[in-house]
């Protein structure tokens, strides 16, 4: 080669490089906009004041970190009309980057492929890792076995008790590894007519269904695909005969939330949140107001745990997103960063998602700090082991539809059905000729 | 079926979108995503408009398919890759929602794949994108819109003409699909008639050749008792040539003994014995001649040495000189000019002995230009009045022969001057 060949190709290749280097840098210096879908106020509804400071929080560290990315996000859509709104965007092929996904759309979502298959990205980010989670949390964002979105914020399902009723009965808290035979002690034990009119008016349990009892006898309702349905399992029926004897305590009457706002109702199912925003200040004043109250677990059955249903906030990636990765680092700042988490028991009324970050000092003292002196909120550890082994609902297209039909149908049978095991066995041959449709 | 295709995919899009705007209006969105499969995975205007522009650039390519690119196979063959790419790319951006663009691109592979060598590989994969494309076929195996669930949006008399118009569209391009491929059979029949016109024609044209046969050989016949005639005027002329020539020679000799006989008998024994051995060559020659009708010096020698014989032997039986200039290197000729050569050459030294009584004889063979001048001039007495005898008449019909021509010259003697042309693609050197 000669001389003046080997010049021209090291301009040449020189030339190739500045131009290269020249788009790559105009690429990079263009802002990109990751659009993110998120509701305001909290998903439990229970009263939430500070909607978009962990939010506004996030997108200040990601930009931070990320030059020439903006995020944006619509502020002021509240959660009941989340939904609409988001279908509407995904019907105009608009969607957010990343975004929440409310449970009851999760399933008809990720059937019809809205949001991305997280399972790449996961293998991919060393960052990332399954373990710090709770499988459970983990578990609410699958469908047919494959991730499609990661939990944010998770919450347990926990039993409110009535201590001042139970404390004048004569009665003290029970333990947190109580059994169905406990509630269904104490409930005999307080249901009463008082004022003498003949009609109840003190009752043991409020909302505590045959939903609930099933949960904590290990049962389950259906497979994992949405196939089958195990309504007349044993532990099933012991459920459905568990919650008849608990609601035939109460004779004919219903028991009404007045009768529990009244401090005449000694359990109730509660979610965390509920605990979180009216144990602690400043929304302790608002409700429960009239007697000295408490959580604990769920009373276990025969074959199960002290385990509750748990529900999870998720968050996706939308399937048409044109930066993946983009949209992945910023979902991944707020499910995996722990100051983001922690956030959660500042602002908000779930438990962060992360095993570390719920088991720590620090979120004790946040949770303790708004509590009032001589009380003490509910054990981390415990809350934690609630989560840990709580019970996902099944993800499958028809399972709202399913569990509708049942609920409706084992609801009369609690109320007036002596023979369970039988209407049980009709349910359950219906439920399945459901699911195989 | 352009149009169709066109009215067909837009439709399609434009129906999405403006129901997709109106689903947002009605605030019935989530509703709506519980009836659906799946979506179309981008804003719906975007996809009629990107649509629209990929069924351009197709439309565009067929066109320039049919104006350009007819018989030429390679080409062909890319445009046609691209069109499948591009039907491919709108039925997927459609969701298979509508394939009939496949039947279009399918009409290109039936019109142009007939005469190739992949025509039924193209055929099967056109059929095959055709089949596999159908939305009922997909959707069981990767999630796909429909429109019908668009459609069931609407009340249910609104469906029905949604519904019908929608099958209208893919009927009616079907149907043309369908009249095309009768309207190819058709002109492939045309074709077939075509060929068997011609097929007519060329039987009628063979039966014409077999006539024009039958005249040919009768006129062969013709020609063939023409050539025995020509023959047999070869055969009077070789006889003059030869048999006169000797016989001049022998009476001339003869005649030379009757003078010399008495004054030197030992000179006409000679002389004698010379014509003796002329008039065996002229036996010879009439033998020969009688044969095969060709000269013997002819067969056996070259033209220059057969020349020099000839002089040879008539130096030898008269008193005549005779000078031989050739001034042609090398002497090539065909053979019938070599025969005319040495004949006229033959011919006229007979001349001059004959007629001429010439005592010297002057033959000067050369090249004019494009011609061969053969001078044969003699000192002899001439004639006044040039005689159309047997010999001079022959030497002109052998030159004639030749496309030459001759020249005969009365003065200080008697001269022939042939002029023989030389023959295009030959060089006589």
């Amino acid at each position: 080669m000669s001389g003046k060949k080997k010049i021209g190709l090291l301009l040449g290749l020189c030339l190739a490089a500045a131009l290269s280097a020249g788009i790559y840098g105009y690429l990079q210096s263009r802002v990109k906009v990751l659009e993110v879908g998120i509701f305001a106020g909290s998903n439990w509804d229970v009263a939430n004041a500070n909607s978009y400071v962990i939010i506004d929080k996030a997108v200040e560290k990601f930009e931070a970190a990320h030059k020439n990315v903006k995020v944006h996000y619509y502020s002021g859509i509240r959660k009941e009309n989340y939904s609409e709104w988001f279908s509407r965007q995904l019907l105009q092929g608009k969607e957010p980057d990343v975004f929440m996904v409310l449970g009851e759309d999760f399933n008809q979502f990720a059937e019809i492929g809205v949001m991305k298959d997280l399972e790449p990205l996961m293998a991919k980010d060393p960052e990332f890792d399954e373990g710090s989670y709770y499988s459970t949390a983990l578990g609410a964002g699958q469908y047919k076995g494959r991730q499609y979105a990661l939990p944010y914020e998770t919450v347990p399902t926990l039993m409110f008790v009535n201590k001042s009723l139970l404390n004048r009965e004569g009665l003290s808290v029970p333990d947190n590894d109580w059994t169905w035979e406990d509630l269904y002690r104490i409930c005999r034990r307080v249901t009463k007519d008082k004022d003498g009119d003949g009609l109840l008016d003190q009752f043991g349990t409020y909302n505590y269904g045959w939903m609930e009892a099933l949960y904590s006898n290990g049962a389950k309702l259906f497979n994992e695909n949405g196939t089958e349905s195990y309504l007349n399992d044993e532990k099933v029926t012991e459920a459905v005969r568990f919650a008849r004897q608990i609601a035939a305590l109460n004779g004919m009457q219903k028991v009404t939330r007045d009768d529990f706002d009244s401090g005449s109702v000694a359990f109730m199912p509660l979610p965390f949140t509920e605990y979180r925003t009216y144990k602690t200040y400043p929304y302790k004043i608002k409700k429960y107001t009239k007697f000295q109250w408490d959580c604990i677990t769920l009373p276990a059955g025969k074959e199960g745990d002290n385990t509750s249903v748990i529900d999870t906030l998720l968050m996706g990636i939308s399937n048409h997103t044109e930066q993946e990765q983009l949209a992945w680092e910023f979902l991944k700042l707020l499910i995996l960063d722990e100051e983001i988490q922690m956030d959660l028991f500042r602002y908000s009324q779930g438990v962060s998602v992360l095993k570390e970050v719920t088991c720590s000092q620090e979120a004790e003292e946040i949770l303790q700090a708004d509590m009032e002196k001589n009380e003490k909120f509910i054990d981390n550890a415990l809350v934690s082991d609630v989560i840990e082994n709580g019970v996902v609902t099944p993800k499958f297209l028809k399972y709202a539809d399913a569990v509708a039909m049942a609920d409706n149908e084992i609801d009369r049978i609690v109320e007036d059905d002596d023979n369970i095991d039988n209407s049980m066995r009709i349910l359950q041959r219906q439920i399945s000729a459901y699911l195989r449709r | 079926m352009l149009a169709v295709n066109f009215i067909a995919v837009l439709a399609v899009t434009f129906f999405i979108a403006v129901t997709t705007q109106r689903i947002c209006g009605d605030y019935r969105a989530r509703e709506f995503l519980d009836a659906v499969h799946a979506l179309p995975g981008g804003e719906p205007w975007h996809i009629v408009i990107v649509s629209a522009a990929l069924y351009l650039a197709l439309a565009f390519t067929i066109v320039v398919q049919e104006r350009y690119y007819t018989g030429q196979t390679k080409k062909l063959y890319i445009s046609l890759a691209a069109e499948f790419a591009l039907s491919a790319l709108i039925a997927v951006l459609l969701n298979f929602n509508y394939n009939g663009v496949f039947l279009l691109v399918f009409t290109g592979v039936i019109y142009y794949a007939k005469g190739t060598k992949g025509k039924y590989l193209l055929i099967c994969l056109a059929l095959f994108c055709f089949l596999l494309t159908d939305s009922k076929l997909v959707s069981l195996s990767y999630p796909l819109y429909s429109i019908n669930d668009y459609f069931s949006y609407y009340d249910a008399s609104m469906q029905q003409y949604l519904v019908g118009g929608y099958s209208l569209l893919s009927s009616l391009n079907i149907i043309l699909f369908i009249i095309y491929c009768i309207l190819m059979i058709q002109q492939q029949q045309g074709t077939i008639d075509e060929v068997n016109m011609l097929y007519e024609e060329i039987r009628k044209t063979n039966e014409d050749l077999k006539n024009a046969n039958n005249q040919l050989e009768e006129y062969a016949k013709i020609t063939e008792r023409m050539g025995e005639v020509r023959e047999r005027n070869r055969i009077a002329r070789e006889i003059h040539d030869t048999l006169g020539h000797t016989l001049t020679g022998i009476s001339v000799g003869v005649d030379a003994c009757i003078a010399t006989v008495e004054l030197s008998p030992s000179d006409a024994k000679e002389h004698l014995k010379r014509i003796s051995e002329v008039a065996r060559n002229g036996l010879l020659d009439v033998r020969r001649s009688i044969n095969e009708l060709k000269p013997d010096s002819l067969e056996r020698l070259s033209l220059e040495s057969s020349i020099t014989k000839m002089i040879t032997d008539m130096r030898s039986i008269t008193d005549m000189e005779i000078f031989f200039d050739c001034r042609i290197p090398r002497l090539k000729f065909d053979e019938d000019e070599e025969s005319a050569i040495y004949r006229v050459i033959q011919e006229s030294l007979t001349n001059a002995m004959r007629h001429g009584k010439a005592s010297r004889v002057r033959i000067v063979m050369e090249r004019v230009e494009d011609t061969v001048v053969l001078t044969i001039q003699d000192n002899g007495i001439g004639c006044a009045e040039i005689k159309n005898g047997f010999g001079t008449k022959h030497i002109m019909e052998r030159i004639g022969m030749l496309n030459g021509t001759v020249e005969f010259r009365s003065e200080n003697g008697f001269s022939v001057i042939a002029r023989i042309p030389i023959r295009w693609g030959e060089e006589y050197d």
